[in-house]
């Protein structure tokens, strides 16, 4: 099989159409995956049992599933209870979904990482609870988290040719649409190929970068 | 020696991909003179008694059923004409829908019994015998069509409908000229298309009625029904697909005798009731002939 530039470049509007859909994707359901993630995190720490064990369940039983069922689900199931989202935003809030368990444990592991005598000491000043979170812990547990986040934004970039199966047209829906269209597969799966690694590299050189400027070096007690 | 029958030596160069174009021009000079006197491979398949059909294992052309049994509407047809023809044993080979042509080449089978769309490109490949099909359109509604839609047509007048199509089928190419690629909803499969329906991602289905009615036979309990069969017309030029059996090039007394029997089944009603139980029915059948098919560049 022999690399066709005329065809290759032939489909690159239209894959280029697909990776718009596929960073519009990843953005939003960065966006999710961030603040549902420490939403669920200070839940599973409520001094409630009511609260905090049901979200621990739901946390492990949404984590411990592939994301590919629970696009199923949410794609032909939930319009049948009634509620009818676009596929696009089906394939974003199961993104964000999935990926917000995920940053769920980065953000556990940095509020654990925030020393007990920060606790003890917004106690010690009788601060509200809202204020413990905003001003003492919270400030101190993200920015350490933010490289693992990052890479878990890279991760989910990479997982969303998976919406494919919910008639999404990223990147991979139509580079096989043009293959079975032209009996031609190898330039628009070479094509994705690239631009997947295209904006990936940027991307996790930008974490780095962001780990080294965040990450403080261990202090001199 | 070539033309006589397939060695066992050209049959392993030929199943090389790369070496396909030998074993070819090997037999070329002698290919030639069999040409013109029209082949002997039906008189070498009534001695063996046997007849080898390559299918490709798709439902309900040509397929292996539950209980191992070669069958589909192509390889019942060919059963029933070999049986005329002399021929008590049938042999299947499965392979790719895409090697059928290139394995027919070089001996692997002797006839193509997968349902085949005759198209000029492939009539330069092999000899076609006249279709035993035709394959209209159809449209799966919810039950009671409550949008009334009957066409493709229908649809490019009315904005609010989604059109779900299957994707890398020809009804991708029929919607992007109809310019109604933005509504339509790219299923990977017939069974998301039907599920896409009924979870009301789409307010229609576009496909060959066949493909629709063997889906929607495996799922008799969807609320959803067909519209009647139609042949689209794209851009003036009316788009029919028909299928048929191949045969090798320098095969044509094997191919005309195949016609022949095939032809009277087709005009004693024996052809429909062979291939109903696939899901075919009075709209897919045809008296369209290979030769107009062969010529016809307008699908």
């Amino acid at each position: 099989m022999t690399w066709d530039w005329g065809y290759a470049w032939e489909t690159l509007p239209q894959l280029l159409d697909g990776l718009g859909v596929t960073v519009l994707a990843t953005l939003a359901g960065t966006a999710i995956a961030l603040v549902l993630g420490l939403i669920f995190t200070v839940l599973r720490r409520s001094s409630s049992r009511w609260i905090a064990i049901p979200t621990e369940i739901l946390v492990e039983f949404i984590r411990s599933t592939p994301l590919l069922v629970q696009l199923f689900v949410l794609f032909f199931v939930l319009p049948q209870a009634g509620i009818e989202l676009s596929a696009f935003m089906t394939g974003v809030i199961g993104l964000g979904l999935h990926y917000a368990t995920y940053t769920s444990e980065v953000y556990r592991s940095g509020i654990e990482g925030v020393p007990a005598g920060q606790w003890e000491a917004a106690k010690a000043l009788n601060l509200p609870a809202r204020r413990v979170w905003t001003s003492v812990i919270l400030p101190q547990a993200v920015p350490p988290s933010i490289p693992a986040l990052g890479n878990y934004a890279i991760a989910m970039f990479k997982e969303t040719p998976q919406l494919t199966v919910i008639t999404v047209m990223e990147l991979l829906s139509v580079a096989r649409q043009l293959g079975a269209e032209n009996y031609r597969y190898l330039e628009p799966v070479t094509i994705i190929g690239v631009l997947f690694l295209a904006l990936s590299l940027p991307t996790a050189w930008l974490v780095r970068r962001m780990e080294r400027r965040l990450v403080p070096a261990p202090r001199p007690v | 020696m070539c033309a006589a029958h397939v060695s066992r030596r050209n049959f392993l160069m030929g199943t090389a991909a790369g070496a396909l174009g030998m074993a070819v021009s090997s037999c070329s000079t002698v290919d030639l003179t069999a040409q013109e006197a029209g082949g002997d491979l039906l008189s070498r398949i009534r001695d063996r008694g046997e007849v080898n059909i390559g299918i490709a294992n798709e439902a309900p052309y040509g397929f292996v059923d539950r209980a191992g049994r070669i069958t589909g509407e192509a390889p019942e047809l060919a059963r029933i004409v070999f049986q005329r023809l002399g021929v008590e044993r049938m042999n299947p080979r499965i392979t790719d829908f895409g090697a059928l042509i290139p394995a027919l080449q070089v001996g692997v089978f002797d006839v193509i019994a997968a349902g085949m769309f005759v198209t000029p490109a492939r009539c330069e490949q092999i000899l076609f015998s006249d279709p035993e099909y035709q394959a209209p359109e159809s449209l799966m509604v919810p039950k009671g069509n409550p949008k009334g839609i009957r066409t493709l047509d229908d649809i490019v007048a009315r904005k609010d409908i989604r059109v779900g199509l299957l994707t890398g089928s020809a009804n991708i190419s029929y919607a992007t000229d109809l310019g109604l690629m933005d509504r339509a909803v790219i299923f990977d499969s017939v069974f998301s298309g039907l599920d896409g329906i009924l979870a009301n991602r789409a307010d229609a289905f576009s496909l060959t009625a066949i493909s629709l009615r063997d889906a929607l036979s495996k799922r008799p309990d969807a609320p959803l029904e067909l519209t009647p069969t139609y042949v689209p017309v794209i851009g003036g030029k009316r788009k029919l697909g028909c299928g048929a059996f191949g045969f090798r090039r320098d095969q044509r007394i094997f191919r005309d005798a195949f016609n022949v029997e095939l032809n009277l089944m087709r005009a004693n009603g024996e052809l429909l009731s062979t291939v109903r139980p696939f899901g075919f029915t009075e709209s897919e059948m045809t008296t369209l002939t290979a030769t107009e098919l062969c010529t016809d560049t307008s699908s």
